[in-house]
């Protein structure tokens, strides 16, 4: 039986898209790897696909031009509770948090629906000019 | 220090009987690789209507981007009245193309010679 009590931190800060979804995804990796739990694990693999939807949002659209500010992130497991937060420059996305989603023929606008469906809990705050994401799901 | 290796999706195509075409991504088809996979579906050429298969075995990872990919490589192949078919997703892309409920328009094979099988 796995224990309650895991415990599990990762902190990054990147720019560039390729090396920002390369830390992501090690990320879990680490995690999976700290935490005993096998590839084939669904509910790491749910948050992975979640974090890989809101890392590449974060990374196409949340450093502007003339933008010094890296991304910052942070991975957190406490006992079965897993958390990333995201904090990037972008322009606020309130209006497209509630996105459905689209129709079989259209080729983009299906991440954030994605996220809602796979995470327990998708948080965002704006804080002046910084758009904050919580991802949380319990494993 | 990261593998500079692993940040782009290769993509390999080879021609199979039949006239079929297989195009094989290997890596994350993300939002970084999906111009990677675009780009190789753009350069299908040949007689008659294409007939592709996507091999998908060495696809590591998928999100929406990458979905979006394959739905215009769907789209721009049956505007050629070709057929698309998809083959060997791992389990997180088959739980993304359930989760959208694409799987309804990319029925995928378990394996590449399934997906020969017939077409």
């Amino acid at each position: 039986m796995r224990s309650n009590h895991e415990t599990f931190e990762f902190r990054a800060r990147f720019s560039d898209l390729h090396e920002g979804l390369d830390i992501l995804h090690d990320s879990i990796e680490r995690l999976r790897e700290a935490t005993g739990r096998a590839q084939e694990d669904r509910s790491l693999m749910l948050f992975e696909t979640a974090l890989g939807e809101i890392g590449g949002n974060v990374l196409t659209h949340g450093r502007p031009p003339g933008t010094e500010r890296p991304i910052e992130y942070v991975l957190s497991l406490e006992g079965r509770t897993l958390v990333a937060s995201l904090t990037d420059s972008g322009t606020s996305v309130h209006e497209h948090l509630s996105r459905e989603m689209p129709g079989h023929d259209h080729e983009a606008g299906r991440g954030l629906a994605m996220a809602r469906a796979l995470l327990d809990e998708l948080g965002y705050e704006r804080h002046g000019d910084i758009n904050r994401w919580r991802l949380v799901k319990r494993l | 220090m990261l593998d500079a290796a692993k940040m782009t999706l290769e993509v390999e195509t080879r021609p199979a009987p039949n006239g079929v075409t297989i195009v094989a991504p290997v890596g994350r088809l993300d939002v970084a690789g999906a111009p990677a996979l675009k780009e190789a579906i753009s350069q299908l050429t040949g007689n008659g209507p294409p007939k592709v298969v996507l091999d998908m075995e060495g696809v590591s990872f998928v999100d929406s981007t990458g979905l979006g990919s394959v739905i215009a490589a769907l789209k721009q192949i049956r505007g050629s009245q070709g057929e698309l078919r998809l083959a060997a997703p791992n389990q997180q892309a088959r739980v993304v193309l359930e989760l959208t409920t694409l799987d309804r328009v990319f029925p995928y094979y378990a394996t590449v010679e399934e997906a020969l099988t017939g077409f």
